[in-house]
């Protein structure tokens, strides 16, 4: 009687919950978009910021830096249009590895592939031609300047190494005289930067971030990353033959690897 | 005949290198043509002159290689547009494999070893020029005339042949070596038909005569008549009369046809009848009101329109246009010339539309072309998207500076060296020299410069005071008080009608603190002591020389501003263009720097440093005059002037400038 009519109502009631295999297939969906999301953050995180980018002025000597890196050979060389990029081995125990990127140094397409590649930057190797330091120094510094107050390059502090190359030429300045230029010019820019009419589009040029500290004079270590210096030759003092000159900066890749 | 041939890789590295006999490196010739054709998107044309040499080049657009070619520029090379290709094709089907699967770290480790395929390519090259033998002329019986002679003689007697044969003699007795024609002639169809070519000879002569006769007499008839008519002419002209003008030989009196009672005196004068609806117009407009221009933009109609053309393109063709498209989405497809001609044609359009000079636009898009061609596109990009990007690269790299751009940097330099730092501002009228240069100079004021304005616009009618206004207002805006008890800005002017190069030279000898009042300790005229000094002024940081407006055609105005160029070697050379112009702009820069490069003395002429954008907020996204100026110069625009107050003075932003010019 009543007992048998109270039986099927909860059966009758099941049909209305959702059904078993619709909720396993709906939480089998959502664990395999859990996983996918959290494959894509890992890979990404891991393969992010593992690129070192060869910057600097026009002949400054990347292209043959970049070249010597790679395979120790001498090679010759003309004014690169495009970026090219390598796995780099950094020492011969140690598994990690880098990649190089050589960027174009010219004026038009620097700041093109900067922006391209800065994002992945683990760390800036800034090449500086000490042969023809004096006379291109406030290049050097602009490039620099614009290089330091980008804004992801502040964010993510990636280490940077300043290389003066082209030390086998006799009237080679020493990295050392080169800090001191380059920190007294850089200290007039900040200045000389922030004072420049506002661009177009109302975005200050470089207005907001300010290098270094207020009130004192500019120094490297003021800023956000760590900064060295390093005295190399890519092309070496044995000429096209030998090998070249550049322990300190294969020392600093292996280190920030 | 080479002076050498490399191909190298667009990253930098050269794979290959061919040295002629006598050629120098070939590094530097061909750095100047990576940095004056490729990096500044001229590449439409595919030669380059670089001192004694000329470079021919072609781009591998798939693999991304340069090769490039250098011959002596006296020498004119046939055969070096197909070397170019083949060894093109040669090299890259012979390391196809390096290039494909190994990426940079092939180009770096392989060793391409190329000389012998080259030079068999080179010496095949060479004999196909050389094979085209110069022709030799061809024997008279070899001709066609010869030839038709006899055809004619063979052919029927009727009367089509005997005209030709006619005509022929007809033009071959009206010119001189006519007998030697007719003798050959004669003598070519002398064994097949002689006597029938003698009569015809002698019948056409006749008929010939007869025909002169006949005109002869028509003419003369003429002729009689002709004569008679001249007759009476003549007889009139002897009595040649001198022509009397009415009341010309009167006195000025009889001329004057003023009413002497009304001249000079008001009431005499009739009052006219005039209407004052007519005259003033709209009767119930607010007296002193300016009304504004009624428009209404069609913005929305130009977006439609350049849409659909793109739609209809998608649409178009069956099943068998849709399977292309997919297949020209995934996978890789390399670029054709025909693929990118229509987008580019769109394109072009577009920059003519958003005011960018016609030659300069098809210049760009043919140089977007060269760069394109061949290359693989990747999956899941379509044509159109390629091309717009690789457009947009193009115009962000031709406005980023080719030079540092950073004027209070030079000041500070020319500071340190105790002399004052020249501007000139030179440019056609009205484009806002003046008024920019007020901007420019409350700018420095604001950043602690002493500004002397040199005022050498001495033709235009107001120049001086309003040079002069503009220093007593931003006198009042910066007083000396606030500065340290001196004079932020003062002018420098002598005046109109004098010598504009003159008045420069003084201007600066001024800036730089000499020639003051009081006695000079050391009596020296090179004395480099500072301000404290009671014999000099104070001297100024920066002197802007502002100059009159001249239209480029106008020779002589533009070797005066040559020569105050020439002269006073102004550390800055600024061209005044304003964001209105259009193909004008092109003409005008050239010819500016034309002019400034033939008068000038100096084994590297001064020419113009950088460009001042003005007028830019009467421009919507119509931005194209920034395009022409920079392409045609390759000098950075230092400032844009968007406004006609103190503070409307910008510095560029390449891309805000380019997202405003490919905005549909």
């Amino acid at each position: 009687g009543m007992a048998g009519s109270a039986e099927p109502q909860p059966e009758a009631l099941r049909p209305a919950m959702p059904d078993p295999a619709v909720l396993s297939v709906l939480l089998a969906l959502l664990a395999v978009a859990v996983t996918f999301l959290l494959w894509r953050f890992v890979q990404g995180r891991r393969s992010r910021r593992n690129a070192v980018l060869l910057l600097g002025l026009c002949d400054a000597g990347k292209t043959l830096l970049f070249a010597r890196l790679l395979t120790g050979r001498y090679r010759d060389t003309q004014t690169s249009i495009t970026d090219s990029s390598a796995v780099y081995r950094v020492s011969k125990d140690k598994s990690a590895n880098v990649t190089l990127i050589d960027l174009p140094g010219h004026e038009s397409l620097r700041l093109q592939f900067l922006e391209r590649f800065k994002a992945a930057a683990r760390a800036i190797v800034f090449v500086v031609d000490s042969a023809a330091f004096q006379r291109e120094v406030k290049d050097v510094a602009e490039f620099l300047y614009q290089v330091l107050v980008d804004s992801s390059v502040l964010r993510n502090a990636p280490a940077l190494l300043i290389a003066c190359n082209k030390q086998d030429v006799t009237m080679a300045k020493s990295a050392k005289l080169i800090q001191q230029q380059l920190e007294k010019e850089l200290n007039t820019l900040r200045v000389t930067r922030s004072a420049a009419p506002t661009s177009l589009d109302g975005s200050a040029s470089g207005g907001p971030a300010q290098l270094g500290k207020k009130g004192k004079d500019f120094d490297f270590s003021q800023l956000p990353m760590k900064v060295e210096f390093v005295e190399c030759s890519a092309r070496g003092s044995k000429g096209e033959e030998g090998d070249a000159d550049f322990e300190d900066l294969e020392k600093w890749l292996a280190k920030i690897a | 005949m080479l002076d050498f041939f490399t191909i190298f890789s667009k990253g930098g590295l050269v794979l290959w290198c061919f040295q002629g006999v006598r050629g120098p490196a070939a590094t530097a010739p061909v750095n100047a043509l990576i940095r004056s054709v490729l990096l500044q998107e001229r590449g439409g044309s595919n030669s380059f002159t670089h001192e004694a040499l000329t470079l021919k080049y072609k781009l591998d657009n798939q693999f991304e290689l340069v090769f490039v070619v250098g011959f002596q520029k006296i020498l004119t090379l046939t055969y070096v547009d197909k070397l170019i290709d083949d060894v093109h094709k040669e090299f890259r089907d012979k390391y196809r494999n390096e290039f494909q699967q190994k990426g940079t770290l092939g180009l770096l480790n392989s060793t391409f070893d190329f000389k012998d395929d080259f030079m068999r390519l080179l010496r095949e090259a060479e004999e196909s020029s050389k094979a085209r033998a110069p022709t030799v002329m061809k024997t008279f019986e070899q001709s066609q005339k010869s030839q038709k002679t006899v055809k004619c003689m063979i052919e029927t007697r009727g009367e089509k042949p005997k005209e030709k044969v006619k005509t022929k003699k007809n033009k071959g007795s009206k010119k001189e070596g006519t007998e030697a024609v007719v003798a050959a002639g004669k003598a070519s169809a002398g064994d097949k038909q002689p006597s029938a070519a003698g009569e015809k000879e002698e019948l056409t002569k006749d008929e010939i005569l007869q025909k002169n006769r006949e005109e002869f007499f028509k003419r003369h008839m003429k002729a009689g008549e002709k004569s008679r008519s001249p007759k009476p002419e003549a007889q009139k002209e002897k009595g040649k009369k001198p022509r009397v003008w009415d009341l010309g030989n009167s006195n000025a009196k009889v001329l004057d046809y003023s009413n002497s009672a009304t001249n000079g005196s008001v009431e005499a004068s009739p009052v006219e009848e005039f209407d004052p609806d007519i005259a003033l117009g709209d009767r119930n407009r607010e007296p002193g009101r300016l009304y504004d221009l009624e428009y209404d933009s069609d913005d929305e109609a130009e977006e439609e329109v350049i849409q659909s053309p793109l739609k209809s393109s998608v649409k178009k063709g069956g099943l068998g246009g849709m399977f292309g498209m997919l297949k020209g989405l995934v996978g890789s497809k390399s670029l054709t010339r025909e693929d990118m001609d229509p987008i580019l044609e769109k394109m072009k359009d577009h920059l003519i539309a958003k005011n960018v000079a016609a030659e300069i636009a098809v210049q760009l898009c043919e140089s977007v072309a060269k760069k394109l061609e061949g290359k693989v596109m990747g999956t899941f990009t379509t044509v159109t998207s390629t091309v717009k990007q690789a457009l947009q690269e193009a115009l962000v790299q031709i406005l980023q500076p080719q030079r540092r751009v950073d004027v209070l940097r030079d000041v500070m330099d020319a500071q340190r060296h105790h002399r004052p730092y020249v501007v000139t501002f030179c440019g056609v009228n009205g484009v806002g020299k003046s008024t920019n240069l007020a901007k420019i100079s409350f700018w420095l004021i604001e950043n602690g410069f002493s500004v002397l304005i040199a005022a050498c616009d001495t033709f235009r009618a107001g120049a001086v005071e309003q040079l002069r206004t503009h220093t007593r207002r931003l006198n009042a805006l910066h007083p000396p008080e606030s500065h340290g008890g001196r004079t932020m800005v003062q002018l420098y002017e002598k005046g109109y009608g004098k010598d504009a190069a003159g008045i420069a030279m003084e201007a600066i000898s001024y800036g730089r603190g000499k020639a003051g009042g009081g006695r000079c300790c050391a009596r020296v005229a090179s004395c480099l002591m500072l301000p404290p000094c009671p014999a000099r002024n104070q001297g100024f940081d920066v002197v802007l020389v502002d100059t009159a407006g001249r239209m480029q055609d106008n020779a002589p105005l533009m070797t005066a501003l040559a020569k105050l160029i020439a002269v006073n070697a102004p550390d800055l050379v600024l061209f005044v263009g304003e964001a209105l112009v259009g193909n004008e702009a092109v003409d005008q820069l050239v010819k500016f720097n034309k002019a400034l490069a033939d008068h000038s003395m100096a084994q590297t002429p001064r020419l113009i440093d950088g460009i001042i954008l003005t007028k830019f907020d009467t421009i919507d996204d119509k931005v194209g005059a920034a395009i022409s100026m920079t392409y045609i110069t390759s000098k950075p625009i230092v400032f844009v002037g968007t406004g006609q107050t103190y503070c409307d003075l910008r510095s560029l932003n390449a891309k805000a400038v380019v997202a405003a010019l490919m905005k549909a």
